[in-house]
């Protein structure tokens, strides 16, 4: 569980940083071609918006699934 | 299986549609910037336009510019010169006096061309003239005429300076809060149920739409920021529906603290039911009648056109309602899943 939770943690900062330094390298990377990019980032938001949900609920069933086993 | 779960199907090829549909179709061309914007009367000069999604070389021999004063006097372009598909210098000859009573008067710059169609950039030039003389200036603009301008391509979405590509924003921001609003919608009926019937079962289901809601919201909160930065300058411009949203968010977060507060099944039901009742009253006002009455950024409030007209064309309504739709069934999804999991957690505390 702790695994996951790290794992994520790392992509999204990796992931952060990886928009850190294009926005450093092209001036502002969001601004370009047309804000399309504000777009995308509206979009992956959302996403792990809705992952970071399914990821409470897959922890809260877990939890379920192990008090069953107990009672078992 | 399918019988059961047609709607999520449903949800599903309408989201992908809408990703694709909204992502993929271009935006109409339009005039992303010319130079010089001040123009002399009397001279001749020559005008550097860059488009956005034009295709000036394509069109090479057919395009036409005008620029236009108020009651539809143009002067028409005596060259035109195409440096590639995104730029072209127009050269104009302006006559000695302009068709105003000032020295001073704004045009507009209106290009046509087979392929990209008719663009206006609105009253974007400013022109100047020494000495006035209403009638030669009107005799010397009405020589042009500006006729059968071409339509354009069909399936574009509107360009919009400021905006730009984020226009397509308008299929993912704004029906989370369509998705919101249903879910809290549903959950007070529950509540109601609740309060007439004493039925656990309803109150299980008013918490999972309000969970399912409240992420919803925080997601529109945090996408709008996002939008916000890009359009208005500051990720929080403290504009009316961004602070009465907020306002909404934080009474919907003590509904999930008050439940948290009592021991006592029943309790907790009885008190969380009349609490989500009162908070989906206060979201009424918050959302749709506060923003209305004073000055907001967002369009349809304080004044403010509502999306529409130029904004809102018949291409985006179709991803825009089909977005509606959809973002509203995955937000029912993601709560009937949450309700599932409260179900079984409170089957296993009976037990």
């Amino acid at each position: 569980m702790i695994w996951n939770r790290l794992s994520l943690v790392c992509i999204l900062t990796l992931l952060f940083q990886q928009m850190a330094f294009a926005q450093q390298a092209s001036g502002d990377f969001l601004r370009s071609i047309g804000h399309i990019y504000v777009v995308v980032a509206v979009i992956l938001i959302i996403f792990f918006g809705i992952v970071l949900f399914l990821i409470y609920l897959d922890r809260k069933l877990t939890k379920l699934e192990n008090q069953i086993k107990e009672n078992e | 299986m399918i019988r059961q779960s047609w709607w999520k199907i449903l949800a599903v090829v309408i989201l992908v549609y809408t990703i694709l549909a909204g992502m993929l179709i271009p935006l109409k061309p339009g005039i992303a910037e010319v130079t010089p914007r001040a123009l002399q009367a009397g001279t001749e000069v020559e005008l550097t336009v860059t488009g956005y999604n034009s295709y000036y070389a394509k069109a090479k021999n057919d395009l036409r510019a005008w620029l236009k004063l108020k009651g539809d006097l143009v002067l028409k372009a005596a060259r035109i010169e195409v440096l590639n598909d995104r730029t072209m210098k127009l050269h104009f000859i302006l006559p000695q006096y302009l068709p105003s009573d000032s020295k001073d008067d704004a045009c507009s710059l209106i290009l046509d061309s087979p392929i990209d169609g008719a663009i206006v950039l609105p009253e974007g030039i400013a022109l100047t003239q020494d000495s006035v003389n209403l009638l030669e200036g009107k005799k010397l603009w009405s020589v042009d005429k500006m006729d059968q301008l071409n339509a354009g391509p069909k399936l574009t979405f509107p360009y919009r300076s400021v905006l730009y590509e984020s226009i397509r924003n308008q299929y993912f921001h704004v029906p989370l809060w369509f998705a919101m609003i249903f879910l809290f919608m549903f959950s007070v009926n529950f509540s109601v149920r609740y309060l007439r019937k004493y039925d656990p079962d309803a109150d299980q289901r008013t918490l999972a739409l309000n969970r399912a809601g409240f992420v919803f919201g925080l997601l529109g909160t945090v996408t709008g920021a996002i939008w916000a930065k890009y359009t208005w300058g500051a990720f929080w411009s403290w504009d009316v529906k961004q602070n009465m949203t907020a306002v909404a968010l934080l009474i919907y977060s003590a509904y999930f603290i008050l439940r948290g507060a009592f021991q006592d099944e029943e309790k907790k039901a009885r008190l969380s039911a009349v609490y989500n009742i009162f908070a989906f009253a206060a979201l009424i006002p918050l959302l749709f009648v506060i923003p209305r009455m004073t000055d907001s950024l967002h369009p349809g409030n304080g004044g403010n056109p509502a999306f529409g007209g130029e904004d809102l064309d018949n291409t985006m309504r179709m991803v825009f309602y089909p977005a509606g739709i959809g973002w509203t069934l995955l937000g029912f999804w993601v709560a009937s899943v949450a309700y599932r999991v409260e179900k079984l957690q409170q089957r296993l505390l009976d037990a």
